[in-house]
């Protein structure tokens, strides 16, 4: 069972559960904002029913899936990209200077 | 109630800080493996870096989703908001795109064993045929 999981998912990748829990908390955070906005605008006039209709934003199973492959393509391209520099400068392990020359670009590419 | 907003901040900070070191456990697997591929070693606080890079990138991502699928009047965000997150860069949004139908090329399976009828038929014609043949 274990050694056909393992064939069966070569890659690594994020827990879709764990990237979701992260969405999850952002889009609390931010329903929770625009509460406290409207409350602080509407607070005379309407009663707080109104606004707990809002339902929060949700994800699919595939689109999750899709969000962790995007995820693990940013950590494989920064490890490629810095062990190339890495190897240029004949040095066998990633350290800080390395991820310094190729963060610029990286973060312009994601 | 001052006191009652501060609680939630600080609740809120301790379910990021726990997402955060289970999002960071991910990424070193994950980079530790790729490094190998690469013949390298990386040391510890690189790794720690780019989880944390990685980790403010999904945060930004799960922003982006949302507005992305309330601008098309949906509360669901689908696999058309992930690739248009992606929009900037061609090589990415190809990569996602070709992932993407690998995953839609798993799933369709069992809807179309769900809407091939003429072959439920086709059994229900052999049986019949088996009950008439004795």
């Amino acid at each position: 069972m274990l050694g056909l999981r393992s064939s069966m998912e070569e890659t690594n990748t994020f827990d879709p559960e764990l990237i979701r829990a992260i969405f999850k908390l952002v889009w609390e955070r931010r329903a929770s904002e625009r509460e406290r906005n409207q409350l602080s605008e509407t607070e005379t006039e309407l009663g707080p029913s109104t606004t707990k209709k809002t339902r929060l934003t949700s994800v699919n199973a595939n689109a999750l899936k899709l969000s962790c492959e995007l995820l693990r393509l940013f950590v494989t391209e920064a490890i490629q990209r810095a062990a190339t520099i890495a190897e240029a400068e004949g040095s066998l392990k990633i350290e800080a200077t390395h991820l310094e020359r190729v963060l610029p670009q990286l973060l312009l590419d994601f | 109630m001052a006191s009652d907003v501060e609680r939630v901040e600080e609740e809120e900070e301790s379910a990021t800080e726990l997402l955060r070191d289970r999002f960071r456990l991910c990424t070193i697997s994950i980079a530790e493996a790729e490094a190998k591929q690469n013949g390298m070693e990386v040391s510890q606080p690189i790794v720690a870096c780019i989880s944390d890079l990685a980790f403010k990138y999904a945060q930004q991502l799960a922003k982006d989703l949302e507005l992305f699928a309330q601008h098309a009047g949906r509360k669901s965000v689908n696999m058309e908001d992930v690739i248009l997150s992606a929009h900037r860069n061609d090589h990415l949004a190809a990569s996602l795109r070709s992932f993407c139908n690998d995953l839609k090329a798993k799933e369709p399976q069992s809807e179309r064993k769900r809407k091939k009828n003429p072959k439920n038929e086709d059994k229900a014609a052999v049986e019949v045929l088996h009950i008439a043949d004795p």
